[in-house]
């Protein structure tokens, strides 16, 4: 019952007044004098684009019937005794409705689903998450230090883990001209909480997010998440309309200049892979927001800034792998009983990390616009030949600025394809990674015949000499910094300096301790792949790269490797 | 209000498409590296920079002139432009489509690719016939309706832009085969097989590429596969004859005088299908042929003795 309570109602914090933002505040610090008018928007264009059409709107009406009663009657629960009623009682209606009743009836449905959608910022709890939130953290990876940590102005033990990188005073030069949304990799639900630290320590600006109601059910996380701007997704929810609210309240959130983050592969990364394949309805909000704004003749830019979040350690990475292994888990799409929802799990993965220096690196790409285009610090998209274009071209037909949700949705596939190139570019190889892909080719060459599954069978079966390891990883580090000097990838500071014995030590000391099996242990001289599961997961960032670093007698295993990138 | 139609190529194909556009009495304005005179109201013109105020650009130069044309155009347009090429080939051993080429060196985003059993002549007479075009933009599909389509030209529409591009280039190699068998003499039933099989062999590496079987088997693969075999006189078919009397590819080259897109991307096609495991027995037999590995009773005998399984 708490659970549903929070999930629907989260906690607020009372005030007296409202907060009257000052010119200098970022953009979502006015979202709480907005926030009606946004939901009286977002209900007003969707009804408006079910009114021409009856057969639509009785469609649309019957859709969210439907699906919310067979949510609700697999569910079974205090939500199912609430509203089936409501539900069953409206399908047997809907056909008899006039009009003016299906309208007042859409338009309730929309409206209540908008303002469930819609989240809420307060100043007070944003002012107390920059400042403690990292402390806190910090704290509990360095109990030892804990009065250190929460009095010391030095930076936290998150900030020595966490590195930052890219051209921040280029993004931090567009922030104020139009709507910044950040498009990062996922691979963790860590992934909005370091990535919101890395933009506060960065001086870029406060985002917002839609984050899983399920994420709502634990009252810490609830009420910050709540309180800093995120808007709540029910993954639950099939009905149409629903994913008509949201992508409306993302688009129009971005048309009024709210910078925006939201992950393009729509869930974490099961198999370890950088996303190759984007979801496009949130990506197509934001182009939509572009040409919204164009016709409307308001002159506020949308820039997409792909970030890459690079983990040596992945908090969830043995429930992923799992997941992506088995049929069940593929449909699984909310995960609710990972090492997320585990404090003992989340104290043991950042004491584990906390030692190592640069255990998640954030890379901040180059800003493009809708098209995919690069864009200067002035905020004009460039060509490939580096010639300021007009991007308000793009939505031009024959002359005048229109909108065509056909023309928006081919843009935002090509902007998707563009995503997954620069997420492939800006990834940051880490060390467990490199050494997981030089285990995990041993296992291929030691089973060439073998499929994926069966492979994974070889529990302890494989093992290579130390040092002859050592070599092998040795050649395919050197291949990865010739392919760096070339622009190709990019390796983390340890991978780059690091010998390939110190690059072995470090990946078995991340995963040794942690996860709650071994990936590889070590006896008598010999390296053993002791979970293949775990290097399957680590060693998948490398697939898109698997041939350009092997040796010429590792390329049959490599060419196995690259191809489980083709079919993801 | 008159479309403002650019062309750039002045071969067969691009004047053939200057002349519709100009019969369906559009702006037209036909880009060749030298002087050209052209009939009726078509304008020509040598500098790319006179492309700018166009709306729709066909290009129709061959593939491997396409990477530097596109870094050049790439100077000159930007987002409002919407390019269309008619090229039947693939640019490069990563077997490229020109559409990624053009989207990669230029701004411009509205792309497409002209396929299918056009011919220039009969384009450029205003007899029947059809097209398909391939482009994720309908609104670009219909500027080139009004270009060059009408009462005699039938333009068709596919999402499907890399499969329409696969098919198109690929339907040269297996032209090449054919006019190799067939000059051997092979039974129209042998030469049928060779067809439909060596089509589902090509769709299976243009699925890689993330193009739709489907499409293999539309206006773009098989349609424009039948054209060729028909006698629409495509160089591949005469390359694949001269090979078969015994000429080198270099000697093969010069007797049909025209460039064969076709041969380029059969080599490309074949040597990345075998690097990645993709079965492709007819095209690799046919390698072998060339290369001087078997010969073609050898080939035949290779092809029969394979398991057969269901279409």
């Amino acid at each position: 019952m708490f659970t549903r309570f929070l999930s629907e109602k989260p906690l607020q914090l009372p005030r007296l007044r409202p907060y009257v933002p000052r010119p200098s505040d970022p953009s979502i610090f006015w979202f709480n004098s907005e926030r009606k008018d946004i939901v009286d928007e977002v209900t007003r264009r969707i009804c408006a684009d079910h009114q021409q059409d009856r057969s639509r709107l009785e469609i649309a009406l019957n859709d969210a019937a439907y699906h919310e009663i067979r949510r609700l009657e697999r569910q079974r629960d205090e939500e199912a005794r609430d509203r089936l009623g409501y539900w069953r009682s409206m399908i047997r209606r809907i056909g008899k409705m006039n009009d003016a009743e299906q309208r007042r009836v859409l338009n309730t449905i929309v409206a209540g689903m908008a303002r469930d959608v819609a989240g809420n910022f307060d100043p007070r709890v944003y002012g107390f998450a920059r400042k403690v939130v990292p402390k806190m953290i910090g704290a509990v990876m360095e109990p030892s230090k804990l009065a250190e940590e929460l009095l010391s102005t030095a930076p936290t033990a998150l900030d020595r883990v966490l590195l930052v990188e890219g051209d921040i005073e280029h993004i931090r030069a567009l922030q104020p001209e139009g709507s910044l949304v950040f498009v990062p990799t996922h691979s963790s639900n860590l992934d909005s909480i370091v990535l919101s630290h890395a933009l506060e320590v960065s001086g870029l600006p406060p985002v917002i997010y839609g984050a899983g109601k399920n994420l709502f059910t634990n009252p810490i996380i609830s009420f910050f998440m709540h309180n800093l701007g995120a808007y709540r997704v029910d993954r639950r929810i099939q009905v149409r309309l629903y994913k008509d609210v949201l992508t409306t309240f993302s688009q129009v959130m971005i048309e009024r200049g709210y910078h925006s983050l939201f992950f393009p592969g729509g869930t974490r990364s099961r198999s370890g892979m950088i996303e190759r394949q984007v979801k496009l309805g949130l990506l197509g909000s934001a182009v939509q927001a572009f040409t919204s704004n164009r016709v409307r003749r308001v002159d506020r830019p949308v820039w997409f800034v792909p970030t890459t979040i690079n983990y040596g350690l992945v908090l969830e990475a043995e429930t992923l792998i799992k997941d992506w292994l088995t049929e069940e888990g593929k449909a699984r799409y909310i995960i609710e009983d990972d090492e997320f929802s585990r404090i003992d799990r989340w104290i043991a993965f950042f004491r584990k990390v906390v030692g190592m220096r640069g255990a998640c690196i954030i890379r901040f790409g180059e800003p493009i616009d809708p098209f995919g285009n690069r864009v200067d610090p002035e905020g004009r998209s460039l060509s490939p030949a580096g010639t300021p274009i007009d991007a308000g071209g793009y939505v031009e037909h024959r002359g005048r600025p229109v909108i065509d949700p056909t023309r928006d949705a081919a843009y935002t596939r090509a902007l998707g394809e563009v995503l997954s190139e620069r997420y492939e570019h800006d990834t940051i190889l880490m060390s467990t990674q490199v050494v997981a892909h030089v285990l995990y080719r041993h296992l291929v060459q030691a089973a060439p015949e073998l499929d994926l599954f069966s492979r994974l069978r070889l529990r302890g079966e494989i093992s290579v000499e130390r040092s002859a390891l050592q070599v092998e990883l040795g050649h395919t580090h050197d291949r990865l910094l010739e392919l760096q000097k070339k622009g190709k990838v990019r390796v983390s500071e340890m991978v780059r300096d690091d010998s390939p014995e110190q690059l072995l030590d470090h990946a078995l000391a991340f995963w040794n301790g942690y996860h709650t099996s071994a990936a590889a242990s070590v006896h008598a001289g010999h390296i053993t792949v002791s979970d293949p599961a775990l290097i399957l997961y680590y060693q998948n960032r490398l697939v898109p790269f698997a041939e350009d670093i092997a040796d010429e007698d590792d390329l049959p295993a490599a060419r196995q490797i690259a191809r489980m990138g083709l079919h993801p | 209000m008159k479309l403002r139609v650019g062309v750039i190529g002045s071969g067969s194909f691009g004047r053939a498409i200057a002349v519709a556009a100009e019969r369906n009495e559009q702006d037209t304005l036909l880009w060749s590296r030298g002087d050209l005179t052209m009939p009726g109201a078509i304008r020509t013109t040598t500098k790319l920079a006179d492309l700018r105020e166009r709306e729709l650009i066909f290009i129709a130069v061959p593939a491997p002139h396409v990477s530097d044309l596109a870094t050049e155009l790439g100077k000159e347009v930007d987002g409002r432009h919407q390019i269309v090429h008619v090229s039947r080939g693939l640019v490069g051993p990563e077997l490229k489509p020109i559409t990624s080429v053009f989207a990669e060196r230029t701004a411009c985003r509205r792309l497409g690719a002209l396929a299918g059993p056009l011919v220039a002549d009969a384009l450029a007479q205003g007899r029947p016939g059809g097209a398909i075009i391939g482009t994720a933009f309908p609104e670009l599909a219909n500027l080139v309706r009004t270009a060059i389509g009408g009462p005699a030209l039938r333009i068709y529409e596919s999402e499907d832009v890399v499969g329409v591009q696969f098919a198109s280039a690929t339907v040269g190699l297996l032209t090449v085969m054919i006019g190799f068998a067939q000059a051997r003499g092979t039974d129209p039933g042998t030469l049928a097989v060779l067809a439909t099989r060596g089509m589902v062999e090509v769709s299976r590496i243009g699925e890689g590429f993330g193009a739709e079987r489907s499409t293999f088997m539309g206006l773009s693969g098989l349609g424009d596969l039948v054209a060729a075999v028909a006698g629409d006189e495509r160089p591949e078919f005469r390359f694949g004859q001269a090979l078969e009397a015994g000429a080198s590819l270099q000697e093969a080259v010069e007797q049909v005088g025209a460039h064969v897109e076709g041969a380029d991307v059969g080599r490309h096609l074949i040597l990345h299908a075998e690097r990645l495991g993709i079965e492709t027995p007819i095209s690799s037999i046919f390698r072998a042929v060339l290369d001087g590995e078997m010969t073609t009773e050898e080939a035949i005998t290779a092809l029969m003795q394979r398991p057969i399984g269901k279409e």
